[in-house]
């Protein structure tokens, strides 16, 4: 069994994502999104019951590859990445394309995403890389059990369904749906020899095309004079005296 | 600009996100039809005022992707350049598989559009719904998807009058389906959402807050990061991957107010923000603001009612 895993590179989620134009700013030093290690955390325990071969696959302005490190640190075997000025402001179809490409190459049985990035959250690659590659999406995971057969839990707006996952397919694991594992120093260190390969767009069939158009960003806040008062005891009473005038009780 | 707007069967009846699109549509005088999904026997999905193809799958096949296809035939068939779906799991796959079939990239979590020319002009909120991002679509074919609760939703006569297409499919086969139970008032449309993050500290100390919600007859919500943590189920998200709401009163519990929270309930009437963060974000859009130690205040506001 072989298995690619996507991982994305983003902006330190703890600081204002800023724009330029229409682009996200990327910084050199990127992290890797923490929405991929769930679904790194389903191909590495597919790995260890499987014997599978899994290689982390990743498109984007590579920097200093801390965030590809990261991935490698949990347990991956390699990475296959790509990086290419003219994908800067890609779309969802242009970044599906390359990695779709990317999990031919490496001959995926199996292609395993986050459900959608923290930064650009458009939240449908994992289903446009499986109609690319021709093979049954199963999306929203949010329990994987792993026997001879591997059953996989998604989550509907209603509850929830079982599916056996099929031999050719793309999974796209919710967070909280597995627990991803830390690594630890050994595992660190071993991250550090593992093998990255690095091509460009005339490596792969590539015929993706751009069509948004960056228009504008325009500020909409509006200062809201909102009363922030510090709790002496009759907080309560604030919040119930609202609440009366309010007309909810 | 001819258009489809692809709805779901919900408790028997057409989603409410297809009706909230079908505000916009008929604001913009679109010349529109809608398709709708489900697995439902005769679900009310008709209407006098549109046309209505009812696409019906068997509930134990996973069969999004003949969906597609059947959909790709009658955008074909129609010459229908745009696509609008709601944001949901069905919409998201849908609208993913079509805009590959037909090489033109979606726009995601789309807050409002325009039609200018041939061309759509669309918009998202970011930066936590303080900055509008906008962009231009001019490709023939146009797949939007709508964040829910984005229009005012469209009030209609439903009936059973529409066109039944059945898909069977070798797709992969769906067992065990469990249906969440829903008890009490529900997120979407509850006049009283309490919302609890974080700084409820343990998953426990959310009888609180339902001692608080059935006091108020509220709905009860949560931020993702609890969710992800296990107190409350993914239908209780309140977020930019959960659900949003408008509900007249808001009180978030807890809550630091983190963008991604925020995109889902900014737009609510009134909001209420207990945290012992004096910074906490939250307090930046709250029209009442308490910094004050959340676990002891909640049970003082039950007792007090």
């Amino acid at each position: 069994m072989k298995i690619a895993v996507c991982a994305k590179q983003i902006p330190d989620p703890a600081l204002e994502i800023t724009y330029n134009g229409g682009n996200i700013n990327r910084p050199d030093e990127q992290v890797l999104d923490d929405t991929d290690r769930y679904g790194i955390e389903v191909a590495l325990q597919l790995k260890e019951k499987f014997d599978a071969e899994v290689t982390v696959i990743s498109m984007g302005s590579l920097g200093t590859e801390k965030g590809i490190q990261q991935a490698l640190q949990m347990g991956p075997d390699g990475a296959l990445v790509l990086e290419d000025d003219s994908l800067t402001g890609s779309n969802s179809l242009m970044t599906a394309n390359v990695l779709s490409e990317l999990s031919k190459k490496v001959e995926a049985d199996i292609t395993i995403f986050g459900t959608e990035s923290t930064d650009g959250y458009s939240g449908v690659i994992p289903q446009q890389v499986s109609r690319m590659l021709g093979v049954p999406c199963i999306s929203y995971i949010k329990a994987v059990d792993i026997d001879e057969s591997v059953t996989l839990t998604r989550q509907t707006s209603t509850g929830s369904e079982k599916v056996v996952m099929p031999a050719n397919c793309v999974l796209s694991v919710t967070a909280g749906g597995v627990e991803p594992r830390y690594p630890n120093f050994k595992d660190i260190m071993a991250a550090k020899s593992k093998p990255i390969e690095r091509i460009s767009i005339a490596d792969i069939n590539y015929d993706a095309q751009q069509n948004l158009e960056f228009v504008d960003i325009k500020d909409v806040s509006t200062t809201k004079q909102g009363e922030k008062i510090i709790d002496e005891g009759e907080g309560f009473q604030i919040i119930i005296d609202k609440l009366k005038e309010l007309k909810a009780i | 600009m001819k258009t489809l707007i692809i709805g779901e069967v919900v408790d028997n009846k057409l989603s409410s996100g297809a009706l909230e699109i079908v505000t916009k549509a008929n604001d913009l005088g679109l010349d529109y039809e809608i398709v709708t999904v489900g697995s439902e026997e005769s679900p009310n999905i008709g209407s006098e005022s549109f046309k209505n193809t009812y696409i019906k799958c068997s509930e134990n096949k996973l069969s999004l992707g003949s969906v597609a296809d059947k959909l790709k035939n009658i955008i074909e068939e129609n010459t229908i350049s745009l696509v609008l779906a709601p944001s949901t799991y069905v919409g998201r796959d849908l609208i993913a598989f079509l805009s590959v079939d037909f090489k033109s990239s979606q726009v995601s979590n789309v807050i409002n559009f325009e039609i200018e020319g041939e061309s759509v002009i669309t918009s998202n909120s970011i930066n936590g719904g303080e900055s509008e991002y906008n962009s231009k679509i001019s490709s023939p074919n146009k797949f939007l998807l709508i964040r829910p609760k984005s229009f005012e939703e469209a009030a209609l006569d439903l009936n059973t009058n529409f066109e039944t297409v059945e898909i069977t499919s070798e797709d992969p086969e769906v067992f065990d389906i469990f249906i969440e139970e829903k008890t009490g008032p529900q997120l979407e449309d509850s006049k009283i959402v309490i919302s609890a993050g974080r700084g409820m500290v343990d998953s426990e100390n959310l009888s609180l807050v339902q001692d608080l919600a059935s006091k108020l007859n509220a709905a009860i919500g949560g931020t993702r990061a609890i969710v992800d943590a296990g107190w409350m189920p993914y239908s209780q998200q309140v977020g930019q991957t959960g659900k949003t709401v408008k509900p007249d009163v808001y009180i978030a519990l807890g809550i630091s107010g983190a963008t991604q929270h925020q995109v889902g309930m900014k737009d609510s009437k009134y909001i209420i923000a207990v945290n012992k963060d004096e910074e906490a974000p939250i307090f930046q859009i709250a029209d009442l603001g308490l910094v004050a130690d959340t676990l002891s205040i909640v049970p003082k506001i039950t007792e007090n009612l």
